[in-house]
């Protein structure tokens, strides 16, 4: 327990809780890449630094991508859906 | 009512995982013989020196073979699920400024993928890693040149022979440690080497180079697949 | 225990999520989040002391931590991370069918 990790354990908390409490979804997709980061920081700190490279590619860089892709395209459908009805 | 529930379930969760974890004592892996077995084992059984990569693609190979198995399966199920038969008509990509950047940078991306894919064995990093990192050129490749420039460099077919050869890879390791030592996934000790070089570690290298193939291609297709109509309209 | 603290904390936090949000992709990222937690207690939950689990060939005979739980761990994201693609490319097939993504619109699963 160093004293990086009695600050880095309470900031993870505070943005699990920042991650539900977003509205918007692209903010809560921002912040759960930003959890993953941290994540990894703890990782490395525990000694496991396969798992926190895997952890920082993965849950904070490619999720992101496909997070971002996914909701790109719902919206892209449900805008030309709201214009196919006007038309 | 609804909130009543939810907050009755989350005590509930709560309680019984802070009790049964508090009452794991402290020295719960201490005693874990597999554990102190694959330490002691690591430079003799399999050459490598990086243990977690020697668990992952020596002593438990097989279950990496499964978990290429649920790649792949999500893969497939990934591509009936969107596939369409619209060709992808992309955006024009970003700013000059961004390509010009990334046309230096991405040869370096794909460069540290090789890198951790191949130094598997002797530092942090194996198959997994250096594969996701192969798929992040494919995601450079969509956003910032736009998904027409990945169609023509990097087509889905090439992709989808990509991924197969990586599995076949794994499974003809397999099958070659079945011929030298009698068992599937085996390390044939005449391929170890001196341990800490880099031609070391028996079929851990080439297993690496094989699932970091397969999961780079794998993930390059459910990204491909998954931007090919959002672009579209653009 | 202040690492099992943390663990319940961030699982109760993502169940919430599953449980209580209307938007699916919501739930989604509670599942991630629940995955996080698991993940972050399988890796602290090594309390011995130790170095990172790679051998030096000039001291061969250094502590590392239990390399186990890592090998798990890294097992486990990739396979979250494949679910959760599957998982995402649903919901977009059913927004393409229902026009909706929230939880409570969607009439036609019940019947």
């Amino acid at each position: 327990m160093t004293l990086l990790e009695a600050f880095l354990l309470p900031l993870l908390l505070v943005i699990a809780i920042l991650v539900v409490a977003f509205r918007d979804l692209l903010s809560s997709v921002i912040t759960l890449s930003v959890f993953s980061t941290v994540l990894a920081i703890i990782y490395i700190i525990h000694q496991a630094p396969d798992v926190a490279l895997a952890e920082v590619v993965i849950g904070s860089g490619l999720m992101t991508a496909v997070y971002i892709a996914v909701i790109s395209k719902i919206r892209t459908y449900r805008q030309t859906h709201k214009r196919g009805e006007k038309e | 009512m609804k909130v009543f529930l939810t907050a009755i379930i989350l005590a509930f969760t709560g309680g019984a995982l802070f009790v049964n974890l508090g009452s794991i004592p402290d020295s719960f892996l201490l005693s874990h013989t597999a554990s102190r077995f694959y330490r002691e084992a690591v430079v003799t059984e399999t050459g490598a020196l990086n243990t977690v990569s020697a668990i992952l693609y020596d002593f438990r190979a097989f279950d990496s073979l499964g978990e290429s198995t649920v790649i792949f399966a999500t893969v497939s199920g990934i591509v009936l699920l969107l596939s369409r038969k619209t060709l992808p008509v992309s955006s024009a990509g970003l700013s000059l400024i961004v390509k010009r950047t990334f046309g230096i940078l991405t040869p370096f991306v794909f460069l540290l993928s090789v890198y951790i894919i191949l130094h598997g064995h002797l530092s942090p990093g194996g198959g997994f890693q250096g594969g996701v990192l192969l798929a992040v050129i494919t995601i450079i490749f969509c956003i910032i040149y736009g998904s027409s420039f990945d169609l023509s460099r990097y087509p889905p077919q090439r992709k989808t022979l990509i991924e197969t050869t990586g599995a076949l890879l794994f499974l003809g390791v397999g099958i070659i440690g079945i011929a030298l030592t009698g068992s599937f996934l085996g390390n044939p000790s005449a391929w170890r080497g001196v341990p800490g070089t880099l031609p070391s570690a028996g079929s851990i290298v080439p297993i690496n180079l094989g699932v970091g193939l397969k999961v780079g291609a794998g993930l390059a297709i459910i990204f491909y697949s998954m931007i090919q109509k959002t672009l579209k309209r653009q | 225990m202040i690492y099992s603290l943390c663990f319940v904390a961030l699982f109760m936090i993502g169940l919430y999520s599953i449980l209580a949000q209307r938007d699916l992709i919501k739930m989604v990222i509670g599942l991630n989040l629940v995955e996080g937690a698991v993940f972050f207690w399988t890796i602290t939950m090594v309390r011995e002391a130790g170095g990172v689990p790679i051998v030096d060939l000039a001291f061969p005979e250094l502590p590392m931590v239990d390399p186990i739980p890592q090998a798990l761990t890294l097992t486990a994201i990739v396979i979250s991370a494949s679910t959760t693609a599957l998982l995402l490319t649903i919901i977009v097939e059913l927004n393409r069918m229902a026009r909706t993504i929230e939880i409570d619109s969607l009439k036609g699963l019940r019947e």
